[in-house]
């Protein structure tokens, strides 16, 4: 004997999956173009769950990501995902789908009652909900990574600001990963320009604990090693506070409250000023 | 006086947590009315806190909460973990001592930078309570 469910797939499939595509297309498709090849796809995912739906009900449906319907609905999830779809859309065609199977189950026999069916039914979309709304938030939380690491690729920049003078302004979050690009790209320009002098601006950094402060110290080490004198700048007074509460001294390293003065030591250092125009020369 | 504001519990299960933590205590102390060397003092502590959580156990709990009265504004936070707790904390809150190549200045600084300071650790259960108070 067949099952209500291996009925409707076998006699309604077509019906059904047509009544589907055209409510997604009325429904959510409205505002974007719409490639055909999202049809094939929802017509794979369609037919997978379909064929979850005819098999042997279970108490407890768990959506397995490694099944055939688990990987359909993850791809096209990411899909969306990817596209910046709204995730209500996402869960809302699956939940179209079910209402529109609900309806056909019932229509399928007025006779004998199909409750065991539509609670499976609920199961089974329960599931495929759940799943889907944890792959949509996964990718778009990579998404996320991915985009700030290369923010972080963006955000460390050695600049030359004379001859013989280099400036490395610090902004954000100073973690291992970062310091360690941090020190790399310095060194090399230390190397590359023969620096003398190098700046290390503090303004953008929102905290400077104990972690920080280490990574700092060795970056300083470092470069000091290439025969770079170091000038850091920017540290808040409420940063100096709580640097020496901390307990945390930077021996050796001239330190100056802004930006500006930490230029004016620099030059002084490779022997240059910043003067007016029209002031006379020294002799 | 205005009704206490409502505590935050925040995960602490990765460094971007440390950041969200150090955030949130930064932002209620602001709230409460304290100055700008408390809000870096507490955002340090937390900071120094959170990521000993990372860097020890891995996981925990961070708890922000306005105890303020009548008399005093007080912020207290509280980091909790499950992680292997400390062996010994007198060593542990002596500067310069680190079991990890750290600088050793992360427990003893915080309890500098902190008006309130109360550490319990056995093996499993790590809790560190700091506070700032002022009075009104």
């Amino acid at each position: 004997m067949n099952t209500a469910f291996q009925r409707l797939q076998h006699d309604q499939r077509a019906e059904l999956l047509a009544d589907w595509l055209q409510h997604l297309t009325t429904t959510f498709d409205r505002h974007h173009a719409h490639p055909s090849s999202l049809d094939i796809q929802r017509e794979v995912l369609f037919n997978a769950i379909l064929a979850t739906l005819a098999g042997v009900p279970s108490d407890d449906f768990r959506l397995d990501p490694e099944s055939e319907l688990g990987r359909h609905l993850s791809r096209l999830i990411a899909e969306q995902a990817r596209q910046l779809a709204n995730p209500a859309d996402s869960i809302g065609s699956l939940l179209a789908l079910k209402s529109i199977l609900a309806r056909a189950l019932i229509a399928l026999d007025a006779e004998s009652p199909v409750i065991d069916e539509l609670l499976w039914l609920d199961r089974v979309f329960d599931g495929l909900s759940l799943f889907a709304f944890k792959s949509f938030v996964d990718i778009r939380e990579r998404l996320i990574a991915e985009q700030s690491l290369s923010l972080l690729e963006l955000s460390t920049p050695v600049l030359r600001v004379w001859h013989q003078v280099l400036l490395l302004p610090l902004v954000g979050v100073i973690d291992t990963q970062r310091a360690r690009q941090v020190t790399e790209r310095l060194l090399e320009s230390i190397a590359q320009y023969e620096a003398r002098v190098t700046i290390l601006d503090l303004t953008g950094v929102p905290v400077l604990d104990t972690s920080v402060a280490q990574h700092l110290m060795k970056t300083i080490d470092a470069a000091r090693l290439l025969g770079t004198r170091i000038v850091m700048t920017g540290i808040s007074p409420e940063g100096a506070q709580t640097l020496t509460k901390l307990g945390i001294r930077f021996a050796d390293v001239i330190s100056r409250a802004t930006l500006r003065a930490g230029i004016a030591e620099a030059l002084l250092i490779v022997g240059r000023r910043i003067a007016p125009l029209n002031e006379e020369r020294p002799a | 006086m205005s009704e206490p504001l409502d505590p935050a519990s925040l995960p602490i299960r990765s460094t971007l947590d440390i950041v969200t933590a150090r955030h949130a205590a930064r932002e209620l102390c602001e709230r409460l009315g304290f100055g700008k060397a408390d809000q870096t003092r507490l955002a340090t502590a937390v900071s120094e806190l959170a990521r000993n959580v990372i860097q020890y156990a891995g996981v925990g709990t961070c708890l922000i909460e306005d105890e303020s009265d009548a008399h005093s504004r007080r912020i207290q936070v509280r980091i909790e973990d499950q992680g292997p707790g400390i062996p010994n904390l007198e060593l542990a809150l002596t500067d310069g001592y680190s079991t990890s190549g750290g600088l050793g200045a992360g427990l003893p600084g915080t309890r500098r930078l902190t008006d309130v300071f109360q550490i319990e650790s056995v093996p499993g259960s790590t809790r560190v309570t700091i506070a700032l108070v002022k009075p009104r």
